[in-house]
């Protein structure tokens, strides 16, 4: 019996954007014994298709009971590094993706107009969304709500794609992502502004081992890393992140995680400010959900205390905060910040990166709170088994083992299992 | 026989058609004697918005309950984040007292139970949605898939959720074992009366040991009026109940007031209330109560309402020395009978102590609030259920609005307080305007 069975929808999603077609087709159970899911399984089926083609996937262990089982990935060529990059998406995302009928979605060809994705009940439709062009993010999720199908989770480009930004980064929803190697910038050249997942269906996880949660719980609440919570907890861990922490700190409103995340690593701020730019608008109160640590330590070294009204204005427009960060000077007002933000977004300015190589693989974004050949191994492990990279690299001490005992409780399956896992893990850090 | 079968119809033509009530009759609310003097424990899952970070664990194990697999949409409770404040709300069933989805259900097919627990038949559900509209809380939720209703049953007594909950941000109560402020309330309440009825007979209407004096301040308003002079000691000795009520609002009504206690008490025995036609349920009758006790005491040249007064009754003839002797005796059953009808009828409408109470009242310092942000976003509305004068506007907080209370009918009994679940009633200074959770949600 296939242990991944419960686990997985069994099915891909193909987008053909140019012939404007969708099919679903049974995914390969060999396939999936072999590379288990994730990153590793991406990269197996984005062989099969052309080079500009991009694969949104699941792990095993997503949506599961398993901790922080959030994470969708996408693979593709970054036009950016140059290379192959797989970015984690988390809060829901990657349930809702499972919980929509498929666990794998080949996006691939170019949309003749702007379109956007809809995934539901394992069908997938591709829908008009010319009316969302240049529209701002908060602006063009309103729009969908009322006018698009019922959905539970989206990813979205902003008009900074629309206009061919390298700057550019996918949203989940309006909370930015890690998404800091040009998925935006791929999608925008594929007219695909966005995927709504539907996520009203749902799987029956193995339940064979039910304590295995509870055991994991007690590991984790021993350890110091429990106490320390939420987005400082790792933001201090960064280079600049504990200037950053002082000028976020005083707006902290609280801490927020992921799906079935024991331990939050999000948190929620509000502040109030007036736009400079807008006069009729005296000292409003506004909120953001902090998820991007390595972009908000890079911009605070920028920015400092400006940071919250800048970084709205990157969720704004779609951008990443890390990325602008580069071409912001220090020291400025931020109705000048302001003005560079829009100056960014109108000129179609080359970008350059100075990311480390295994960074770039796993999209840019995933914090370097480890060092040495650890992070590539956790980030790695997470991004295989579906489980929030961040999370593990918090929790080092959550073993391979202890994650693929959510799957089975077999001794001998467990052995296989954790062989693949090696395996798998190998060949998806073998361009390092 | 044979007349009988000449005027019975043909079986085929005989009306067989049943309806509902045949089919589903309405369970008539069962009451233990136990109930009259303990209220039925009211279960019910309490949410912290404050300690919830929204991962969804309670979705997905009341999933697992209600489909048999990890789907979030099917689950009877919903985590919603609002993007913008940055909280988290419950979308959970109460189990209300008086459940609208119950009435609301065209097939009868839900049904609280003796253990409070408020369920779905799912054999006589026909999926139509009205108990999700009819609920204020919306906590019937229709799953978008296979259209069925799910609703909490709180996994019969032992929610899951609760248990997953990594942040204990679900807590099963059972209701408070013990409300403190109810304790203290009943206490005084029965110290007052046997102190007043009991020991210093007729004491509440004017009473006196060396230099300080204490009077009813109504009893002391006819005296000025039917006298026509006044005596300094008689308005220094009423002052003492409304410099009470100045700083503590009409505390007297709620905590003191020996009659209050006999309602209270009589309340208990007559759950079923049968209410008042609506031109009778004026707040203002008894400022009239009190013009004409002031003006007949004038006129009469007597204090015309002490001799029917209930609390001086009260305190008069049901002493030690006087219990069963008066003839004043049947005035307190006669006034006491109109608990049937509502909740502190005389004290809501009749009572001209409780006048005068309400006109010092609007001096007085402290309010009580209701802060809707605090309430759970849609109200459960315990606070209002509770009231004993019907204050609280139930419809306000369904809408989101935090109620205004009019602190001159407000009893200070404090039974909002004790209640809420969510600690989202509270006491404030008038002055404090700026009242935690006080807004629209």
């Amino acid at each position: 019996m296939n242990p991944f069975q419960p686990f997985y929808n069994m099915k891909i999603g193909v987008v053909d954007l140019s012939a404007s077609s969708a099919e679903v087709i049974p995914l390969d159970q060999e396939q999936v014994s072999r590379y288990l899911g994730g990153a590793a399984m991406n990269s197996a089926i984005l062989e099969g298709y052309q080079t500009d083609a991009l694969v949104f996937g699941t792990g095993p262990l997503t949506g599961s009971f398993a901790p922080a089982s959030s994470l969708m990935i996408a693979s593709f060529a970054s036009p950016i590094f140059k290379c192959l990059c797989h970015v984690p998406f988390m809060l829901r995302t990657g349930p809702d993706m499972k919980f929509s009928g498929v666990d794998y979605l080949v996006v691939k060809g170019t949309a003749p107009e702007q379109s956007i994705l809809h995934v539901n009940h394992g069908k997938i439709r591709i829908l008009p969304a010319g009316n969302l062009q240049h529209m701002p993010v908060p602006e063009a999720i309103r729009e969908l709500k009322k006018t698009s199908p019922a959905f539970q989770s989206l990813i979205i480009t902003g008009p900074a794609a629309d206009r061919g930004v390298p700057y550019a980064s996918v949203s989940i929803g309006q909370n930015g992502s890690l998404d800091k190697a040009g998925l935006a910038s791929l999608m925008s050249v594929k007219n695909l502004k966005g995927i709504m997942l539907g996520g009203t269906d749902g799987l029956p996880f193995n339940r064979d081992n039910p304590h295995q949660g509870k055991e994991l719980e007690k590991i984790i609440s021993t350890d110091k890393n429990f106490k320390h919570r939420g987005f400082y907890s790792v933001l201090t861990k960064l280079e600049g992140g504990k200037d950053a922490g002082k000028f976020l700190k005083a707006s902290r409103k609280k801490d927020m995680a992921c799906y079935h995340c024991p331990s939050p690593c999000m948190t929620h701020v509000r502040y109030s400010w007036q736009d400079p730019r807008n006069k009729e608008m005296q000292n409003s109160e506004d909120g953001l959900l902090l998820l991007d640590h390595t972009g908000c330590a890079a911009l605070a070294k920028k920015v400092g205390e400006n940071i919250l009204p800048v970084l709205r204005a990157c969720l704004h427009y779609g951008l990443d905060p890390a990325g602008v960060a580069e071409r912001l000077p220090q020291g400025r007002t931020v109705l000048e910040y302001l003005n560079a933000i829009d100056q960014i977004v109108s000129d179609n300015l080359s970008r350059t990166t100075d990311v480390s190589q295994r960074q770039c693989l796993f999209g840019g974004g995933v914090p370097p709170i480890l060092t040495g050949d650890l992070w590539e191994k956790r980030v790695a492990l997470a991004m295989v088994l579906g489980v929030c990279p961040v999370f593990l690299l918090r929790f080092p001490q959550i073993t391979d083992s202890a994650l693929l005992s959510f799957i089975s409780a077999s001794e001998d399956v467990l052995k296989t299992m954790q062989e693949r896992l090696s395996s798998a893990i190998s060949s998806l850090l073998s361009p390092l | 026989m044979t007349e009988q079968q000449t005027t019975e119809k043909p079986i085929a033509e005989q009306d067989f058609s049943l309806n509902l009530d045949d089919l589903r009759p309405r369970h008539a609310e069962k009451r233990h004697l136990s109930d009259y003097f303990m209220p039925r424990r009211h279960s019910f899952i309490l949410f912290h918005p404050d300690r919830c970070t929204g991962c969804g664990a309670c979705e997905m194990i009341c999933s697992t309950r209600n489909v048999e697999k990890v789907a979030p949409v099917s689950a009877s409770v919903k985590v919603v984040r609002d993007e913008k404040e940055g909280k988290n709300f419950s979308i959970l069933c109460q189990h209300c007292r008086k459940p609208l989805c119950l009435p609301a259900c065209p097939t009868r097919a839900i049904e609280k139970g003796d253990d409070g627990i408020v369920r779905i038949d799912k054999l006589f559900c026909t999926e139509c949605g009205l108990c999700t509209m009819a609920c204020p809380a919306a906590a019937p939720i229709k799953d978008p898939g296979s259209q069925e209703i799910h609703k909490c049953d709180l996994c019969e007594g032992d929610p899951l959720c609760v248990k997953h909950c990594p942040e204990n941000a679900l807590t099963f109560t059972r209701g408070k074992a013990f409300r403190w402020i109810k304790g203290l309330r009943w206490t005084s309440q029965l110290i007052s009366f046997l102190l007043l009825v009991m020991v210093f007979i007729g004491t509440f209407c004017y009473f006196r040991t060396g230099s300080v004096s204490f009077a009813c301040p109504t009893g002391t308003l006819q005296n000025i009026a039917s006298s026509g002079t006044v005596v300094l000691v008689s308005v220094s000795s009423a002052l003492a109940i409304l410099i009470l009520t100045v700083v503590a609002g009409r505390l007297f009504c709620g905590w003191i007031c020996p009659f209050g206690f006999v309602l209270d008490l009589v309340d208990k025995i007559t759950p079923k209330k049968l209410g008042w036609p609506s031109f009778l349920k004026s707040r203002m009758t008894k400022y009239g109560v009190l013009a004409g006790a002031v003006g007949g005491s004038y006129a009469l040249g007597f204090q015309v309402f002490c001799t029917v007064c209930p609390i001086g009754t009260l305190c008069r003839s049901y002493g030690v020395q006087s219990f069963f002797k008066s003839a004043e005796l049947a005035i307190i059953p006669a006034l006491a009978s109109l608990e049937i009808a509502q909740r502190r009828s005389w004290c809501r409408y009749f009572c001209p102590v409780g006048a005068v109470l309400g006109l010092t009242a609007l001096l007085r310092l402290i309010k009580i609030v209701i802060g809707a942000k605090r309430c759970k976003k849609f109200s459960c509305i315990q606070c209002a259920e509770v009231c004993p004068v019907g204050i609280i506007d139930a419809d306000k907080l369904r809408e989101g609005l935090s109620p205004k209370i009019p602190m001159t009918e407000c009893i200070m009994c404090m039974r909002c307080i004790d209640r809420c679940p969510y600690d989202a009633a509270k006491i404030r200074f008038r002055w404090q305007k700026a009242v935690p959770g006080e807004g629209r949600i």
